[in-house]
């Protein structure tokens, strides 16, 4: 059943990561369907409408100025005319949208869809996100004019954008590198540094193998428009730095006066986290390392329990969790992805890996000069099936943490839907007991989203044909 | 006293049990509000919350009627399922997310109940994955089974084909059906309280009275499991 | 603080309801009757607070059952809320409150709203529905209005049923008042404190939790359409203890996130973790009703070290008001008079 792979029919932005160090989205509307189609079959040209194409999965000979994609949400794809039959073949969850899904995305409370400011409070009229990745503003504008042109200006309507950049490196905002662990495919090998399990290319492409043994995902109708088409969950994801912070203090300084402090940190080790480092410091990295399940260089907890700095080198990604292991069974990285660990669903360990592509947006925070300024991540949380993995992840493991029976109850520490008055967190001690947390709210909060269908690029020429 | 009642008035507080109010309530009355104020059939099974209790021992209430209604035909489902056990407790203790699981005949509808932790879609997809065989089996049995099976290759058909076939769960609160009803903030009536319910039934007819009583809530399989000793 | 004017408000707007009110009672609940007892807090109640009466030992409780109006005139047989208030006695002259009732909500979430809905539930004249307008009722599938209890002539349901039809927050309230009933007996119904209060652990945990008493021998209400008997509840009760002791679980819900800890109108599902915190055991009506019940005045905000109220804006005003009301019937004991 599997189809055959074809590099240059598939969006590039799917399988491997541009690492550009902006990226712009242009939430679009469809304001004529002719001129949209039209222009979509032009982007799918290799050679597109005034030099505007999409990048595909292709190799680069040299690297381009730009790269550009381009996903459709459910409305969008009505909006451009796909006929009712076709559209009944959409999974549900697409069809429902991003904000539909709120409760089982944990999006209540500050994260409610009706306090999303525009345009995602009117998810109706969102119809395409048009992704644009550059390393400089000049050819950001460049194509946001052109599609502001499409179709003589009347193809489409930009009613917001948002727009994302790289302040150091990998490193996101709660100050922890980023962008380590992603699936690995057979077909790909952009990343050797990776070293993962091969994750079957069902695992986003649809009509390609799953890694359900024997499952397939249903492809929308007809082929040409769903075959390679994956799905994308695209989030605006606040991080609240300074009450991570504040909360890392107060957590360090329980620990500090904690019976069980020598199991936290043993005395003399707080040279380990570096040179004239004070004791409270490395509490607090402690903690922080104990919600993420990495050290804010990256290092994994499992492979380095007491030390961000182990003293030989540890792979950031070889590595499977253990009963024994260091790693905190509630943290953020165990949760999402708990490999090869044990967990309650047996048949669930490999089958929810989704690819996670993510840029900061706002300045760094300065905890010297605090400031209100909303600052968080753009991402996207690519799949081939949308309720088998960025929802299955969201429901049961990120918030309530079915998984394991001793996290069960509780929310990601980092990521989930917390208050202060009901949190908790059990970090993992080196003499084997735990230290449970409290008091922790909600740190990262939505601030929009929507679910897009990445069409392939025959997907694209098959929308330019329709008619009516 | 002037509130003493007359018999008018026993006669009319009489009137609702009479078989001919009844008759005009069933054919008249009924089908005239369903038809001038509608009432959407709600979704079955339950609906997600952000309390982690809420999403644990989830009751799934699936009523599936048989293609053949006759003894014969019931049988046939009664075999289906006894000629699976092995398959049956190897998906649950690896699925790992079930309370209890049962199936029950009823006239022509075979009948799963059972009580599961987290999302519904993943408790299903779970078991497309460990036994879809069994469920290929039995669904091949049911009226409109056949458009969703083999399940393995109809994975959303099939859990949206279930979802379908889960009962609508009443909240447990009464007035919430009003909620349900009318979106609105307000203008709601109490004492139309039986008539959003009648009408909701109209268009629902089998559905589960509230979400269920636990006698030992907010706790997980696994949790229960570990506690025991018995491993999970 | 007996001069705060949202407490004296408050205490006003209720005794608006009940024209016939007597000075010196009770503003509501003004028919009860005390009995005594103890309590004993169960093998786990000690982990989820430090406070006095959970730590296992026997505890001497007061608890005064009571019908819900404020009128004078007792009608134990009509549909209406029922009041348990117990005082635990924690030795030397101090003391802890638990009041609860037969709702198992609130009618309001804010006193302003409280205020709102007294205005509208003072009674007006009540008449029969006719049964010209009972029948069109029935032809538009809608519920007729409850007829009037025998003798009674003047309720605030009708202004209470307006109400709730715009206020969706008294809905449930109105619709469970509406259809309570009477029970056989005191102790066989079941009493909600509705407010969220705050336990602190002997781990300095503190959790949101709400409290229920549960009859041992099981809830039950008296046929409805029977004709209601005015008195029977204080003798029924004198009878029960002299034969045996009468027995209540206290249960505990925990709340989590996403729950209205500050909103008494919205119940907790029984979803949440449920908790058996003790069993209170009731074995005697003192003879002395007067000294042992009449004079005590019970406060939802008299706690101890190891329970605080919550943000409940309801539960906070209660302090107040119920401070005023015993004022003014010259009850005992201020327990706040130190603060």
């Amino acid at each position: 059943m599997s189809v055959a792979f074809i590099p240059h029919e598939l969006q590039g932005n799917i399988l491997r990561g541009y690492r550009r160090s902006m990226v712009r989205y242009l939430l679009l509307e469809v304001a004529d369907r002719q001129a949209a189609r039209i222009w979509l079959g032009a982007i799918a040209a290799r050679e597109g409408a005034d030099g505007l194409s999409i990048t595909t999965e292709s190799a680069w000979s040299s690297k381009p100025d730009f790269c550009f994609n381009v996903g459709l949400t459910f409305e969008g794809l009505r909006a451009l005319g796909v006929a009712p039959d076709s559209l009944q073949t959409f999974p549900t969850e697409f069809v429902e949208g991003m904000t539909a899904r709120a409760a089982k995305l944990g999006d209540f409370g500050p994260s409610d869809p009706q306090t999303w400011p525009a345009p995602f409070d009117e998810p109706a009229r969102l119809h395409i996100i048009a992704s644009i990745y550059a390393d400089d503003e000049p050819h950001l504008d460049q194509v946001q004019a052109h599609i502001a042109a499409a179709g003589g200006g009347r193809a489409l309507r930009i009613r917001g954008t948002r727009e994302g950049r790289n302040f150091n490196g990998d490193v996101v905002h709660f100050g922890y590198r980023d962008n380590i662990s992603q699936p690995r495919f057979a077909v790909i090998h952009d990343r050797p540094e990776i070293s993962e399990p091969m994750a079957p290319l069902g695992t986003v492409l649809l009509g390609h193998e799953t890694s359900f043994e024997g499952l397939f995902w249903r492809v929308p109708q007809p082929d040409p428009l769903g075959l390679n088409g994956c799905f994308n969950a695209f989030r605006i994801l606040a991080q609240d730095v300074a009450a991570f912070e504040t909360y890392l203090d107060q957590a360090a300084e329980e620990l500090l006066v904690h019976r069980l402090t020598e199991h936290v940190l043993k005395p003399g080790d707080e040279a380990k986290f570096g040179q004239g480092i004070s004791r409270l410091a490395a509490l607090r990295e402690i903690v922080a390392a104990h919600m993420c399940g990495r050290w804010r260089n990256g290092v994994p907890l499992a492979l380095s329990p007491d030390t961000p700095n182990p003293q030989s080198p540890v792979s950031l990604t070889d590595f499977d969790y253990t009963a024994q292991s260091g790693c905190p069974v509630g943290a953020h990285v165990r949760r999402s992805n708990p490999r090869g660990g044990k967990i309650v669903q047996r048949i669930e360990n490999h089958t929810r890996r989704l690819v996670r592509r993510g840029i900061p947006y706002g300045g760094p925070y300065d905890p010297t000069r605090p400031d209100d300024e909303e600052r968080g991540l753009l991402g996207n949380f690519l799949g081939a099936n949308l309720g088998t993995q960025f929802e299955a992840i969201s429901c049961d493991w990120l918030n309530l943490g079915l998984q394991d029976p001793q996290i069960t109850g509780s929310n990601d520490p980092l990521l989930g839907a917390n208050e202060p008055a009901t949190s908790w967190f059990d970090m993992s001690l080196l003499n084997g007991a735990s230290i449970r947390l409290r008091g922790f709210p909600r740190f990262v909060r939505t601030r929009g989203g929507a679910y897009t269908f990445l069409p392939s690029i025959p997907a694209l020429r098959y929308l330019a044909t329709l008619t009516g | 006293m002037e509130s003493e009642a007359t018999w008018f008035d026993r006669l009319v507080d009489a009137l609702p049990n009479t078989r001919l109010f009844q008759f005009i309530a069933e054919w008249i009355l009924v089908p005239y509000w369903a038809a001038r104020t509608p009432v959407k059939p709600q979704p079955g099974g339950p609906r997600m919350a952000p309390q982690p209790s809420e999403n644990l021992q989830h009751m799934m209430n699936l009523i599936m009627p048989l293609k053949d209604k006759s003894p014969i035909g019931r049988a046939k489902a009664a075999l289906a399922i006894a000629q699976n056990v092995d398959e049956i407790y190897a998906g649950l203790n690896n699925v790992g997310t079930v309370h209890f699981a049962r199936f029950v005949l009823v006239d022509g509808n075979l009948c799963m109940f059972s009580v599961y932790d987290g999302d519904f879609s993943n408790y299903i997809r779970d078991f497309i994955a460990t036994i879809g065989s069994v469920f290929n089996a039995i669904v091949a049995l049911i009226e409109d089974g056949d458009a969703v099976i083999p399940c393995e290759h109809h994975v959303e058909a099939f859990i949206d084909w279930v979802h379908a076939r889960d009962l609508y769960q009443v909240p447990d609160l009464a007035t919430d059906l009003l909620a349900q009803h009318n979106a609105a903030a307000s203008g709601d009536d109490l004492r139309l309280l039986p008539r959003d319910l009648i009408l909701q039934l109209h268009a629902n007819p089998n559905v589960s009275l509230g979400s269920g009583y636990r006698g030992y809530p907010a706790f997980s399989v696994a949790q229960i499991r570990q506690k025991l000793g018995v491993g999970w | 603080m007996p001069d705060n004017p949202i407490a004296v408000q408050l205490v006003d707007a209720v005794l608006s309801d009940f024209p016939d009110h007597q000075p010196g009672t009770r503003p509501v609940h003004t028919i009860g009757i005390g009995v005594q007892g103890y309590f004993e807090a169960s093998e786990v109640a000690r982990n989820y607070t430090i406070a006095a009466h959970f730590q296992g030992q026997r505890v001497p409780v007061t608890v005064r059952f009571s019908n819900g109006t404020g009128s004078p005139v007792e009608h134990d047989g009509w549909s209406d809320v029922r009041g348990m208030a117990t005082r635990f006695h924690l030795g030397d002259d101090v003391a802890t409150d638990l009041i609860a009732m037969t709702l198992a909500e609130f009618f309001a979430p804010s006193v302003d709203a409280f205020l709102q809905f007294s205005r509208a539930a003072r009674p007006a004249r009540q008449q029969r529905e006719s049964p010209w307008q009972k029948i069109l009722d029935m032809l538009c599938l809608k519920q007729p209005l409850p007829d009037p209890m025998p003798g009674q002539m003047a309720s605030g349901a009708a202004g209470m049923l307006a109400f709730a039809n715009q206020h969706r927050f008294a809905q449930m309230a109105v619709f469970q008042a509406g259809s309570i009933g009477a029970p056989v007996s005191y102790v066989r119904a079941a009493y909600h404190a509705v407010h969220t209060f705050i336990l602190t652990g002997p781990d300095h945990v503190r959790r949101p939790v709400r409290f229920s008493w549960e009859p041992i021998a099981g809830v039950r209400t008296t046929d409805p359409t029977a004709p209601p008997v005015d008195c029977y509840l204080h003798q029924e009760l004198k009878d029960r203890l002299q034969r045996q002791p009468a027995t209540f679980r206290l249960v505990m819900s925990i709340g989590e996130i996403g729950d209205a800890y500050a909103d008494p109108t919205r119940q907790w599902p029984g979803k949440r973790c449920r908790v058996f915190m003790g069993t209170l055991t009731l074995t005697t009506v003192p003879e002395d009703q007067e000294i042992f019940c009449e004079k005590i005045s019970f406060n939802p905000c008299r706690l101890t070290p190891g329970i605080d109220i919550s943000d409940d804006p309801i539960l906070q005003a209660r302090r107040d008001a119920y401070e005023v009301s015993r004022l003014r019937r010259g009850g005992q004991s201020c327990p706040f008079a130190a603060g």
